[in-house]
């Protein structure tokens, strides 16, 4: 029963993939010669159907990951900062010209930024911190790594700087490869394995930190797969893709009145939602903005942001006595 | 007697300089005026320190004034990679653009453009100095109207008048070729972030002088429109032209240009390579790239393809 709800989304991730392969910048179907056609179905969509679904699945499961880990609703690697650091890495690898010197050294800078990001998030509030704290934390870390990526760009004297900034803080797909792909896609890959892996510790934590460790959990081995792999999975994508915001918050959200508030149950769910929304959101903008200049990260917040104060709103309302 | 008939002829010029950027743009054209007839110094001899504030009238000062009297320019004017004028420009004090750096130059001209920060305008302005708004060329007329503005605030008039002859006569010598009866090849100016300038831009009139129809007219929306890769893949143009290579930029922005789809159609198709400084700006030196770009075109009709290009890609 539960599997077959898991199958529906996974459905709809796969449909939301087709989708995004038959729509390109010119509306849907293939144009031009069939040299042409090929050309712009493996090399320009099929990279950023694949990207979208890898980088969606990414940011879904760390956000169900991080709100059961730190038990706390308003986790999200956008919000929190982590997305931030990714970028900031990003910036700092390809401003000096790291990134140029070996294919992995940009996802592996992005891994760096989200991991410290992580790592300072997780030590400033901890499990199970109170929603203020945590939020406050990732305030800090977001707006530090935002300063630090905006001061990394006006130092290279990048005539670019500000139309970058933009990139990194809202995040596109347009116009990336095959070459993208093999980059992030490993590491990806095995951060979303580190992430599923969380499932049963997450669960056991439901019950409080001492019943899980008296069930088997070792709080340090868990820490590292959350950090670690959130650190993979959100640091390689936003490598490749900037930040994009919300969809860890709104998906975790959306499925649980659906699937219910085990932490565990819901991170293959959230892996295939979050690859639907941003395949989805993606598919949005080429339809609204089919040149490309509203990027992703405006549509993800459009979605997020109402949906971010509701969430506001009744946890006041939960709150109140 | 004789001070009384300077400041006639001095407020004749002013009103000639006036009525020349007023036709332009109106409300700076007014302003200019005001705050020269308000400025301390008087206008009448020719400027002797004169500070720009940017890049492209830096290239147009250079052209047209004695250096000694330059006493600064914009920063960014010893850069390679966006002027043409960088080694011609280094000695002279760079100006980053703030009110401060400007007042400790002691300018009596000072140029800026039209998107200069109107907080610094204004600010030098309210200090008595006499700020002119140089409109920016975004096409070849621009080009003689921007040089005029210039030549006359800074007292080169005559200079002036030459550099404009000069840029007419060459551009003239152009369309004669280029607006011969006969196939126009198609072109798209890609550039970094997926922008190919669209009707209404310098890149656009610099395209369609030399005698190509640009594509991202079709395509593209606006003067900074941008071109799909899809479309571009789809529709391709006769000649891609290309500012820099990919490797030439540090930003996640030139990825477009790096996209494997992208670089087999700029390998396999006719591609035309102006480094970025000699289009950016609509100076009477962007007629070296016209002139460029339409013996490329030449070349394109006569043989069917553009032979070993053409230009400096590194």
């Amino acid at each position: 029963m539960t599997h077959g709800k898991d199958l529906a989304l996974a459905g709809l991730a796969i449909a939301a993939f087709l989708l995004s392969l038959a729509i390109g910048a010119d509306g849907a179907g293939l144009p031009g010669s069939a040299d042409a056609a090929r050309t712009i179905l493996f090399e320009v969509r099929l990279p950023r159907a694949i990207l979208g679904f890898l980088v969606g699945a990414a940011l879904g499961l760390a956000g169900a990951v991080l709100q059961g880990y730190l038990r706390n609703p308003l986790a999200e690697p956008g919000i929190l900062g982590i997305s931030g650091g990714a970028a900031l890495g990003a910036v700092i690898a390809i401003h000096t010209g790291i990134a140029g010197v070996a294919a992995a050294a940009l996802p592996f800078a992005g891994l760096v930024g989200a991991g410290i990001a992580t790592l300072l998030l997780v030590m400033l509030a901890g499990a199970g911190s109170s929603s203020v704290t945590l939020i406050l934390a990732g305030v800090a870390i977001s707006s530090l790594s935002g300063a630090l990526t905006s001061l990394a760009l006006n130092l290279a004297a990048n005539p670019f700087a500000v139309s970058e900034m933009l990139y990194w803080l809202m995040g596109s797909l347009s116009d990336r490869s095959l070459v993208h792909v093999w980059i992030a896609a490993p590491a990806i890959l095995l951060g979303i394995v580190f992430l599923l892996s969380t499932a049963t510790a997450l669960d056991a934590l439901t019950l409080g930190e001492d019943a899980a460790q008296n069930l088997g959990v070792d709080p340090g081995r868990l820490r590292w797969q959350v950090v670690g792999g959130t650190a993979l999975a959100v640091g390689a994508a936003t490598a490749v893709t900037g930040a994009i915001s919300f969809v860890g918050l709104v998906v975790p959200h959306v499925l649980r009145p659906w699937l219910g508030n085990e932490p565990g149950r819901l991170l293959v769910p959230s892996l295939f939602g979050g690859a639907a929304l941003v395949l989805l959101a993606d598919v949005g903008l080429r339809l609204i903005s089919p040149l490309g200049e509203l990027r992703l990260g405006v549509l993800t917040a459009l979605v997020g942001a109402p949906f971010f104060l509701w969430l506001v709103l009744r946890l006041r309302r939960d709150l109140a006595p | 007697m004789r001070d009384v008939s300077a400041w006639i002829t001095g407020l004749a010029a002013l009103a000639l300089f006036g009525a020349g950027a007023g036709s332009l743009a109106p409300e700076t054209g007014v302003e200019a005026v005001a705050a020269t007839m308000t400025g301390a110094r008087a206008p009448i001899a020719p400027p002797r320190r004169i500070v720009s504030l940017n890049l492209c009238v830096d290239q147009v000062l250079l052209d047209l004034v004695p250096r000694e009297r330059i006493a600064g320019l914009s920063f960014l004017a010893t850069d390679p990679s966006m002027s043409v004028l960088h080694r011609e420009a280094r000695g002279i004090p760079a100006v980053s653009g703030s009110a401060e750096e400007v007042l400790n130059l002691d300018p009596d001209v000072i140029f800026a453009g039209e998107w200069t920060t109107p907080a610094t305008v204004d600010l030098l302005r309210r200090l008595g100095r006499n700020v002119v708004i140089v409109p920016m060329a975004s096409n070849m007329a621009g080009i003689e109207e921007m040089v005029k503005v210039i030549a006359m605030a800074s007292g080169e008039a005559e200079r002036g008048a030459a550099m404009i002859a000069e840029f007419k006569e060459r551009l003239a010598a152009i369309r004669v070729e280029t607006e011969r009866p006969g196939p126009r090849p198609t072109a798209v100016a890609m550039q970094v972030n997926s922008i190919a300038s669209g009707p209404g831009s310098l890149v656009d009139d610099i395209l369609t002088t030399a005698g190509f129809d640009n594509l991202a007219g079709r395509v593209a929306r606006g003067p900074t429109g941008r071109v799909s890769l899809e479309t571009l893949v789809a529709t391709p143009p006769d000649v891609i032209v290309l500012a820099n290579a990919a490797s030439n930029y540090r930003t996640i922005l030139a990825d477009n240009l790096r996209h494997p789809a992208f670089r087999d159609l700029a390998t396999t198709r006719p591609a035309v390579h102006i480094p970025m400084a000699e289009w950016l700006c609509g100076t009477p030196r962007i007629i070296d790239a016209v002139a460029r770009l339409a013996s490329a075109r030449q070349r394109l009709a006569a043989t069917g393809t553009l032979g070993r290009d053409a230009g400096s890609f590194k």
